[in-house]
């Protein structure tokens, strides 16, 4: 058994992970590690091989191989300790990782800090409740990015995907761009899940019907899959009669979500959101247990991966400072939000410097604003939607203006 | 599937058609003797119909208690520890709780008590204090219950995959992909079993063939019953719901439908909760669909008697019992000499299957088989090791032996390369032989993340291409075409 003692370890080497290991190494944190699952670095995005990524962060749009390449190769040319192939198993509450290895066993890692970037997963049929028989050629999305864009096969001939989510869309042209015929995605909200722009260029550009307020009801199939029914949708999600249609296909993907990761660090007990399902943390992003911090779509599930590279890097900027200086628990002042909106992270902050906030509303809205009283600040919207995260900036000196323990953020109508 | 068909010359002494629990059952029991046996199994594993399909209960009763399923209940219940600690299946006698939740059912539940203490059968009553205590997150309606210790749960197909490699180990021969076209019956005597890979020669068949049972006893001449399939759609939640309650816990409902005892609320050996059977007359043998319909029924049920239960559902599914239109076992000699049926099997079936095995046997003795003890019988059978049953140090010296210990597949379950490969030695041949021996695949992600890498073990150990790689055999292909391959008109 290997046995380590470092500052630092970094579970997960996807954007998040990486981001916030070069950065705390680059504040001197030099004595770490980084842990990965995969055989290789660079966690979701080697499978994203569509542009898009780095838009805000490098002032170019790059691939995701091309966005992550730059993180691994700064990673490679400043020397940071990276194991691939290498599952971390447990973290104790002393900040003990212990992790498994082919060649090298088990590894305890004793360690002052963690960086938890270990992502997320996708939702699958059941989160979402869809029946009917459980035949071959029912996917996730991600699953079959990785499958296509890796592995080199094509799932089947002809796909329905459930969902608007980005990688559904994604995936959608890709399909298409590979000869599957995509028979349509289904959503079964009013408004889509993923972004705008993936919209028009991966399913307008291609002639995909968008199904919006309308339901999958069943996937039928006794080996393979052989058809999916939906139906329409009233404004309650109800559905409407005489509606229902059936699409022939034989590949049925979902793309209704994602889910942030936290297995690992379920039996430490830190204090977890329920809304955005990752753990509540300072604007360090530093969780209940002080030596844990998070970052990435295990924090939040993000829609730009330029966020989660700020937010990683914040990360560490936290590691250093709870490192060398410690921090003071007792100056946080709790963020809390009204009914329309759906999460703001972090979930506390501490005064000691400029904030970045991160938020999402519940649903489409015209003609807002977001305001927090206790410093009065207002900002106007003329459309917010629940599949573009909003970031909010504020300087300290505004934050130091809060007199009480909380600050709260408030989506209202224009009046 | 090998292209490989029988000689006409393959001669065994019993076919056993049906590789369910039962089906495994009688084969291990009969490894006991010298004997060859053949097992033969249409699907491309074992487990593959009702069996798979059931909660895992085993039962402390069923009632009517003078039929043969009640009788053989109570005695199967009796064989499963010694039967699960030869053969390393995990079984936890969680004991069943028997709820009331108003006065008529409890006063229902005392007549229960008398009648329990009358047969014999263990029971404890519990009042609303002592109820709360073993069961805090129970609705506060809950009165009282009857709690019986001897109600248990097990994993139905772990326990069909070691009897059937103990019984293999013990010289049973299995086919699988094979099916059993017609029993061969000449002057009133079985001859043999005429299969899609050519002929057995036989003086005895065993017809376990569960749902099929009777149109395999149609071919020998003696369909004196009939399967009415009946649908038992099930839910499993997470894993880290665990804790929530601890029994088996059922409502004792008054009006009880005669033909199912009405499902309950369990925890599976791996810990996670499911709810269920509901029961739905079904036309089809093979229709293990779940409708939205089922989920809210269910919900509903059990959502009376765990009213906040966070609903995190991994996975629906559903099975579909064998049941005969009498409604008890069908076990039994025929006037075909060396045709035995063993039918009907519906619940308790898990529980009763070791005492069927036991009543076969006889069967078959009565039936002129010569039964002569093995010596070199080997009762015992081993688990797949599972890295994360060890504390580190031992995980260490494991890795250092297989390093296949040391690359994790399947996170949420947290299963190990080597214990994927040891599954295919085994006889896993598909992603769903993979995901029944070791979970991988079964948790909260549903395969979202290990299923590019169990096709990848799945072809290099059996050395087939991944596109040949099925779900559950037949036409349940995974991966239907490389890429470009449809550009270039596929």
């Amino acid at each position: 058994m290997i046995e380590r003692k470092v500052d630092l370890v970094v579970i997960g080497s996807g954007p998040a992970g990486l981001a916030a290991s070069i950065k705390a190494y680059k504040l001197g944190l030099t004595n770490q590690v980084v842990i990965e699952r995969e055989k290789y670095l660079g966690g979701v995005l080697p499978q994203c091989i569509h542009p898009g990524f780095g838009l805000k962060y490098f002032k170019e749009e790059l691939t995701g191989p091309e966005f992550i390449q730059r993180f691994i190769d700064k990673v490679e040319e400043i020397g940071i300790g990276t194991f691939t192939d290498t599952t971390a198993l447990k973290i104790s509450r002393k900040g003990e990782v212990i992790a498994v290895n082919k060649k090298l066993g088990v590894m305890k890692i004793k360690s002052k800090a963690v960086i938890l970037a270990t992502g997320a997963r996708e939702k699958t049929r059941w989160d979402v409740k869809i029946p009917g028989d459980r035949p071959a050629g029912v996917f996730t999305a991600g699953l079959v990015q990785k499958l296509i864009n890796i592995e080199g096969y094509l799932p089947g001939k002809e796909a329905v995907i459930i969902g608007s989510g980005d990688v559904g869309l994604i995936m959608a042209r890709r399909l298409t761009l590979e000869g599957v015929k995509v028979k349509g995605v289904i959503e079964i909200m009013p408004y889509p899940g993923g972004l705008q722009r993936n919209i028009v260029q991966c399913l307008q550009d291609f002639n995909i019907p968008l199904y919006l307020s309308h339901a999958a009801t069943e996937i039928r199939g006794r080996e393979r899959v052989e058809r999916i029914k939906i139906v329409k949708v009233d404004e309650n999600l109800n559905p409407l009669k005489g509606t229902e249609k059936e699409i022939k296909c034989d590949t049925v993907i979902f793309s209704v979500g994602l889910v942030p990761e936290n297995e690992l660090v379920s039996e430490i007990g830190i204090e977890m959101d329920s809304n955005t399902l990752g753990p509540v943390v300072n604007d360090y992003f530093q969780t209940t247990a002080p030596f844990l911090f998070s970052c990435g779509n295990s924090l939040v599930i993000f829609d730009l991966v330029d966020y989660v590279v700020e937010n990683a890097e914040t990360a560490a900027e936290g590691v250093n400072f709870y490192l060398k200086k410690g921090m003071k628990k007792a100056e946080e002042r709790k963020v809390s939000f009204n009914k329309k909106i759906k999460f703001v992270v972090p979930q506390r902050v501490t005064c000691l410097k400029d904030v970045s906030f991160y938020l999402r509303v519940k649903k489409p809205e015209e003609k807002v604003f977001l305001s927090i009283k206790e410093i009065n600040w207002r900002k106007y919207f003329q459309k917010i939607k629940p599949n573009e995260m909003v970031k909010v900036n504020l300087k300290r000196e505004e934050l130091l203006k809060i007199k009480g323990e909380k600050i709260t953020f408030k989506l209202v109508r224009k009046s | 599937m090998s292209k490989f068909f029988l000689k006409p010359s393959l001669k065994t002494d019993v076919v056993i058609v049906g590789g369910g629990v039962v089906g495994c059952s009688i084969a291990r029991e009969l490894s006991k003797y010298k004997v060859d046996v053949v097992v033969v199994e249409k699907e491309v594993d074992f487990c593959q119909g009702a069996s798979k399909g059931c909660s895992g209960i085993i039962h402390p009763f069923v009632t009517p208690f003078n039929s043969l399923k009640g009788k053989l209940c109570v005695e199967g219940n009796k064989l499963m520890d010694k039967l699960t600690e030869e053969l390393d299946v995990p079984f936890n006698r969680c004991g069943l709780l028997f709820v009331s939740l108003n006065r008529k059912e409890t006063f229902f539940l005392f007549l229960v008590y008398l009648v329990m203490k009358w047969r014999g059968i263990q029971v404890k009553f519990l009042n609303k204090r002592e109820l709360r205590k073993v069961e805090p997150n129970l609705t506060n309606k809950a009165k009282c219950a009857l709690l019986f210790p001897s109600g248990g749960v097990i994993s139905p197909y772990e326990l069909t995959f070691a009897l059937i490699e103990n019984a293999q180990k013990n010289g049973v021969k299995t086919l699988l992909g094979t099916k059993v076209e017609e029993v061969l019956v000449e002057n009133g005597e079985v001859k043999g079993v005429k299969t899609n890979k050519g002929v057995i020669e036989t003086s005895y068949v065993v017809n376990a063939a569960g749902l099929y049972s009777d149109e395999v006893a149609e071919t020998a001449g003696v369909r004196n019953f009939k399967i009415v399939p009946r649908k038992g759609c099930m839910i499993v939640f997470d894993k880290k719901l665990r804790g929530y309650y601890r029994h088996y816990v059922a409502e004792a409902k008054i009006k009880q439908d005669p033909r199912t005892k009405g499902g309950g609320a369990l925890l599976t050996v791996e810990g996670n909760p499911l709810w269920g059977p509901n029961l739905k007359e079904t036309g089809s043998k093979e229709d293990t669909s779940v409708s939205r319909k089922d989920i809210e029924e269910i919900i509903n049920t059990y959502n009376v008697l765990f009213p906040d239960f966070p609903l995190k559902i991994i996975t629906c599914f559903a099975g579909v019992r064998a049941a005969s239109e009498k409604g008890d076992f069908v076990i039994e000699r025929t006037k075909v000499k060396g045709f035995i049926n063993v039918a009907g099997i519906q619940s308790p079936g898990l529980t009763a299957a070791p005492a069927i095995a036991k009543m076969v046997t006889e069967l078959l003795r009565k039936e002129g088989l010569k039964l002569e003890r093995k010596g070199s019988f080997n009762p015992y059978r081993k688990r797949i090791n599972k890295l994360t049953d060890y504390p580190p140090e031992e995980q260490d010296k494991m890795i250092k032996e297989n390093p296949g210990y040391g690359r994790i597949i399947c996170r949420c379950e947290q299963v190990t390369e080597a214990e994927v490969v040891e599954a295919i030695k085994r006889g896993a041949k598909t992603l769903d032989g993979v995901k029944f021996r070791t979970r991988a695949g079964m948790g909260r992600c549903q395969g979202s993340f290990c299923t590019p890498k169990i096709l990848e073990i799945l072809s290099r150990e059996l050395k087939i291409p991944v596109k040949k790689i099925t779900k559950k055999g037949g036409k349940s292909l995974i991966l239907l075409y490389k890429i470009k391959e449809l550009l270039k008109g596929a």
